[in-house]
């Protein structure tokens, strides 16, 4: 057969399979995300629910032994590899790589159908401390949407890639920061938050119009009501850090977008625990490290918890996972804080229990499971603190990848990181405008946790007590997403490389496979033509990863930073 | 240890990377008689990547003891590295980049 080509380039025979896929293509639109068919991965969390669980089980636990890769796709300049979560919509895979390049791939092929690498303010990137990389995009309502490090969201044509519209949010020339985690879609709005934390800002979440890309309202996480002001001594919140930069959810039923907010600056404060009164950023900073409702129409604030009160450690709340599940009538909200708490929230973000997924905790002695306070702060003044070493390390008792609940077994499967940190806290002169780096107010280092090593864990629990079932532990904390499916089975990609296949109601090792580098962004299950996938992104590098060569050596000394691949598997 | 440098312009910490940046921008003469604290600003800065003050290896390099020569430096941390180091031209004047080279050739070990 001679081959025919048009100008996109496209074999006809493919682009008449994908003429035919998307005929019978649905719109992606709030229902469709809240319904989550079990062959589509519509959202970042998989579905508005954030269980990251595929119903998918033509995988399973009798034939995981027979999966093997049935294609792969190089995205191409992945500085500080690959981080984003893959999305399938009626058989189309869409993910990015590093600087906001985004692939719409055929989804049984790899085929590529288009991309899309947006022009970005390069010299304002070189400054950026926290880039190029990207956590993914969102869809709806025909569209592809995708935010860039210069501060801008896209909207594209989710059949061609070409951009239908583009928007400013952020003054990143000014901020510096832009925006590196994924948008949420829901009701006909995309939200997305800006990074923020140690930069000097105020860390706006922001909803825009998904049809015209109009801004429809802006929250800012730093001192964004009356109330909140008045927890910002010293006019600190004019430089407050915050911001709300992984995804969050949408809660139907109360209309409300969930949202996780970042630390405030500086990190680490030195104002002892005179923290009400004394230090650089004087108060509680609402509302950084805490877990917000929002208005989806509005953008008003409707209810919120801070789970850690002035956080003077860096162990944020900014981790998007919102996970819904019900127990006995009653409905929960799930949601693990970067100090190693997991949190146990009604819809409403009341506190309903807290329990402890890492073992080596001490910024605080404990969190009261009934209310959410913390008991026996550890705040610092300025000087050393290395005995014992401040726990977790600043990397997190959790990172910011996700966690996966199996509405089969009932189990909540999360990975924990067991390190801790010296550190030298400096007495720092007040930041008070916006300025071009970082404020972290410490010198600090990776340190073991007291009479022990530096590991992690996947743990499986009860995601409402928090009761272990089971555990699996790796020599260096895994940084990627979890995925489990209806084929009883969890998948984990660990940072040597190795994609791992666990049974789910016992952590039994059914499988394996190298994919030639670390691994720290998502992985998702997807069904084309009656097949099952697994997709997983490879590649490694960037504010955690990049300490793994230094404190680990091994095979990390080697592994490429600026590399990745996404790596798709099926049944051989 | 503290070293303060009161040959350099601007305000204090971090404060002084964004009056610096607006400098750069607008080229207007830096003021006088303010101080540098160049610990403060590793500490708020450099420090998020080299570890324990440049003493030790973290996301970036161990400074302490570095066989790179004083152009090198002064040339990554104008210009940086793509993926690995921001680029603080702009941020800090040349005056300042030279007090933070000051500061990493005098690192020493920790007591104890």
């Amino acid at each position: 057969m001679r081959k025919q080509w048009l100008n996109s380039g496209l074999p006809v025979l493919a682009v008449a399979a994908f003429a035919a896929s998307a005929a019978l293509a649905q719109t992606v639109d709030t229902s469709r995300i809240e319904a989550a068919g079990q062959n589509d991965w519509l959202t970042y969390h998989g579905s508005y629910k954030s269980h990251h669980y595929s119903p998918l089980a033509q995988i399973n636990a009798s034939n995981v032994g027979n999966l093997g890769v049935a294609w792969m796709h190089i995205p191409g300049r992945s500085t500080r590899g690959l981080q984003s979560m893959p999305l399938v919509a009626d058989g189309v895979l869409y993910y990015t790589g590093s600087y906001s390049r985004v692939f719409a791939l055929n989804g049984a092929t790899g085929e590529v159908l288009w991309s899309f690498f947006p022009e970005l303010d390069e010299a304002l990137i070189s400054r950026q401390t926290h880039s190029p990389y990207n956590r993914g995009v969102a869809l709806g309502e025909g569209k592809v949407f995708v935010g860039t490090m210069d501060g801008r969201l896209f909207g594209l044509d989710a059949k061609t890639g070409k951009v239908l519209w583009e928007t400013r949010l952020i003054d990143s020339q000014k901020l510096t920061v832009g925006f590196t985690g994924a948008p949420l879609y829901a009701k006909g709005s995309v939200i997305i938050g800006a990074q923020g934390g140690e930069w000097p800002g105020r860390g706006p979440i922001f909803a825009v119009d998904a049809s015209t890309g109009k801004k429809k309202w802006e929250f800012l996480t730093v001192a964004g009501t009356d109330e909140a002001m008045k927890t910002w001594g010293n006019e600190s919140w004019r430089t407050g850090g915050g911001g709300g930069w992984m995804p969050g959810t949408y809660d139907s039923e109360t209309n409300t977008i969930l949202w996780g907010t970042a630390n405030p600056a500086p990190l680490y404060d030195w104002s002892g625990a005179d923290y009400k009164t004394q230090g650089a950023r004087p108060g509680d900073n609402l509302y950084t490290s805490s877990v917000i409702g929002l208005d989806i129409d509005t953008g008003k604030l409707k209810f919120y918890h801070q789970e850690l009160p002035h956080d003077a450690w860096d162990f944020d709340s900014a981790v998007g996972e919102f996970v819904m599940l019900e127990r006995d009538g009653q409905k929960y909200v799930v949601h693990p804080n970067k100090g190693g708490f997991v949190f146990v929230y009604d819809r409403n973000l009341g506190v309903k229990n807290v329990w402890r997924l890492v073992e080596n905790i001490n910024f605080v002695k404990d969190i009261d499971p009934k209310t959410g306070a913390l008991i026996g702060r550890r705040d610092f003044s300025a000087g050393k603190v290395t005995e014992p070493p401040l726990c977790p390390f600043i990397g997190g008792g959790v990172s910011w990848n996700s966690g996966s609940y199996n509405p089969k077994t009932g189990l909540y499967y999360k990975i924990g990181q067991e390190w801790c940190m010296t550190l030298d806290v400096q007495k720092t002169t007040p930041v008070t405008t916006p300025q071009v780096q970082l404020n972290i107010g410490a010198d600090f280092k990776m340190a073991p946790p007291p009479g022990g090593e530096i590991y992690g864990h996947l743990d499986a629990r009860d995601p409402i007590t928090g009761a272990k079932k089971w555990e699996v532990r790796y020599p260096e904390p895994p940084l990627g997403s979890v995925l489990s499916t209806a084929g009883n089975l969890v998948f984990v990609p660990d940072s040597r490389g190795v994609l791992h296949a666990y049974d789910a109601e016992t952590g039994a090792e059914l499988w394996k496979h190298n994919n030639g580098t670390g691994h720290q962004g998502g992985i998702v299950s997807y069904s084309v033509g009656g097949k099952q996938y697994i997709a997983v992104t490879a590649g490694f590098g960037g504010m955690l990863a990049d300490e793994y060569a230094p404190n680990f050596g091994g095979v990390y000394k080697s592994m490429p930073r600026d590399d990745g691949a996404l790596v798709v598997f099926s049944l051989k | 240890m503290r070293l303060p440098f009161k040959t350099i312009p601007a305000g204090l910490g971090a404060s002084l990377l964004w009056t610096a940046m607006a400098q750069a921008q607008s080229a207007t003469p830096a003021p006088e008689n303010a101080t540098f604290e160049v610990e403060q600003v590793f500490a708020g800065t450099c420090g998020f990547c080299h570890s324990d003050g440049g003493r030790a290896p973290g996301k970036g390099p161990q400074l302490m003891n570095s066989p790179r020569d004083d152009d090198f430096i002064r040339s990554r941390i104008k210009h940086g590295k793509q993926g690995a180091m921001p680029a603080f031209e702009g941020a800090f004047t040349d005056a300042q980049i030279d007090q933070v080279i000051k500061y990493i050739r005098a690192l020493k070990p920790r007591d104890g």
